[in-house]
């Protein structure tokens, strides 16, 4: 079978460069243009020197239906593996390919607006992660029931508490339905129960066939969640392998790296 | 195991299609070609200007929060988008058109001027915010995916409400001087269409510049002071000097007042300078759509 997603020798390469860095103001950038004809002439320092690789030749593939878990330790470039993923910065080399449609939840609530009412926020934020205003009006009542705000949907989310904010940020969120749902961390947010909650909800999502592909740093729920998981560090993929063994190598490496230090 | 998105797949193919046996059936079945490729390489235009389309409705939603939120904070609300042109107008029909004597073509000075300002004023309304757009909503593009695009349009949208509400005002304006509207009243949606065009085209401009660079948004409110003055908004051409107006011509602005402020109070056009601000507000719309676009893709690593 095809797999539904494709990644083929992903590569991110950020400039942390003094000189590409002096481009971020108009007066610097006006020396650097006055300047840059004479250091042409006395020949330019080699650009290379300090960049920073985020991601380096990344492949792996993932089924249809797949659960599949991002692991790594902070910085190792898991937010910059999904934020290629989710189209929202460029690799710098190699390709993806999809197969359906996507949704990404890096954060959720994106682009509530305080003054705006709970039910004029969850249209807004659900045309703003990618659902059809048609969709949001026949999802609307069961959002507003999984989030448990039906009293306040025409109060200003200024005066929400913040659990109500985030229940109904979560709520919209969890009615998105792609094909291919992009996961980052999303599920730390409210009291025990609401957690509960939404862990049963990510297992309908992926019990309907949907594939799922998840960056935590929960390790338990990577373990229940996925099948598969990559393990990555320094922007290379370490291991791919099912979730149960790549968490444990994961925390092997912690522990190795514990006792070297 | 089959979702509804899979059924809609599954529709869409034709009867006859080979890949619909039982085997592909217990999963999603996917098309062919990918439905979404991820590529170092920018989208050509052509590619982003179907992406805007598919986001419509995103579009829609942004131009009803901005809206929305601004009627909802403010004491008077809707009042303020005829605030600004009409008191501006008054100030100006006071000490330009009174005390200063300027001109204005045998047409009432305050009209005249309300004339001017409002097509100027959507205009730099317009520029100042969509120079902001990217800046304001980086905690969305940080975040999510959709056309960049979409946020500087969604300003001009927003102000072009604003301009059609300011709008009513200078009809009832033109009733109380007792203005007759000509046939040249026919030609009034080709200079707002135009003026809407050219605040796109530099506010696409300005937003990709300001996320890069910041100094932009504190040089935009001089250059946007020098521009108004450079353009005929409180006197008429006939006040500049003969030999200056074809440079006078080059500010695409200028043509557009002109243009807009004959179809709607009779006067005659000015073809020469209409054309020629017609064919710059074109070509910079164009090339700095093509700039936007190819310049995207930093945009979120720098912001």
């Amino acid at each position: 079978m095809r797999p539904i997603i494709e990644v083929r020798n992903l590569s991110k390469r950020y400039c942390f460069d003094k000189r590409v860095m002096a481009n971020r103001n108009l007066r610097e950038a006006w020396v650097k243009a006055l300047k840059s004809p004479v250091e042409r002439f006395y020949g330019r320092p080699a650009l290379r020197e300090a960049d920073f690789w985020a991601l380096r030749d990344i492949s792996f593939e993932v089924e249809p239906g797949e659960v599949l878990g991002i692991v790594g330790r902070n910085g190792a470039g898991k937010s910059t593996l999904l934020k290629i993923l989710s189209r929202i910065i460029k690799p710098t080399a190699g390709e993806v390919d999809m197969y359906g449609r996507s949704g990404s939840l890096l954060e959720i609530g994106t682009g509530f607006h305080p003054d705006l009412t709970g039910r004029e926020n969850v249209f807004l934020n659900g045309a703003i992660i990618g659902m059809k205003r048609a969709e949001i009006k026949t999802k609307f009542d069961e959002i507003i029931a999984f989030a448990g705000v039906e009293q306040f949907l025409d109060v200003p989310i200024k005066y929400y508490s913040t659990g109500m904010y985030l229940r109904l940020a979560f709520a919209v969120a969890a009615h998105l339905e792609p094909d291919i749902l992009i996961l980052d961390e999303v599920m730390a947010v409210g009291d025990a129960a609401f957690q509960k909650k939404c862990l049963a909800k990510m297992k309908e999502v992926s019990r309907e066939g949907r594939t799922v592909l998840f960056v935590s740093h929960d390790l338990m729920s990577v373990r229940q969640m996925c099948g598969r998981a990559l393990l990555i560090e320094s922007g290379k993929l370490l291991d791919v392998g099912d979730a149960e063994s790549v968490v444990s190598n994961y925390l092997l490496k912690i522990c190795e790296a514990g006792v070297e230090n | 195991m089959i979702n509804e998105e899979a059924g809609m797949v599954v529709a869409q193919l034709p009867e006859d299609s080979p890949g619909t046996t039982n085997a592909t059936r217990t999963h999603p079945i996917l098309p062919g070609e990918p439905a979404i490729k991820i590529r170092p390489e920018s989208l050509p235009v052509l590619s982003n200007l179907r992406e805007i389309w598919a986001h419509r409705e995103l579009l829609y939603f942004l131009i009803w929060r901005d809206l929305k939120v601004r009627y909802k904070q403010t004491i008077f609300g809707v009042a303020w988008v005829i605030l600004q042109p009409l008191l501006m107008a008054l100030v100006f029909a006071v000490f330009i058109g009174r005390l200063a004597r300027v001109p204005s073509d045998g047409v009432p000075y305050a009209v005249f001027a309300y004339a001017g300002l409002l097509p100027w004023l959507f205009f730099s309304n317009s520029v100042a915010s969509g120079s902001q757009s990217l800046v304001a909503n980086n905690y969305v593009i940080t975040k999510i995916y959709f056309p960049r695009l979409i946020l500087p349009i969604a300003v001009v949208g927003v102000r072009l409400v604003d301009f059609l509400i300011a709008f009513s005002v200078l009809v009832g304006l033109m009733l109380y001087y007792g203005i007759h509207v000509a046939w040249s009243i026919l030609m009034l949606p080709v200079f707002i269409a135009q003026i809407t065009l050219l605040a796109l085209g530099i506010s696409i401009w300005f937003s990709a510049l300001n996320a890069r660079y910041r100094d932009v948004g504190a040089v935009l409110p001089v250059v946007l002071q020098l521009w108004m003055f450079m353009s005929p908004i409180i006197y008429p051409v006939s006040l500049v000097p003969q030999g200056w107006r074809l440079w006078y011509a080059l500010n695409p602005v200028s043509g557009i007042i002109e243009g807009f402020r004959a179809a709607l109070l009779g006067l005659e056009f000015n073809w020469p300078s209409i054309v020629i601000s017609a064919v710059i507000t074109i070509s910079a719309l164009l090339y700095f759509v093509y700039d936007f676009c190819r310049r995207q893709d930093s945009l979120v690593d720098v912001i």
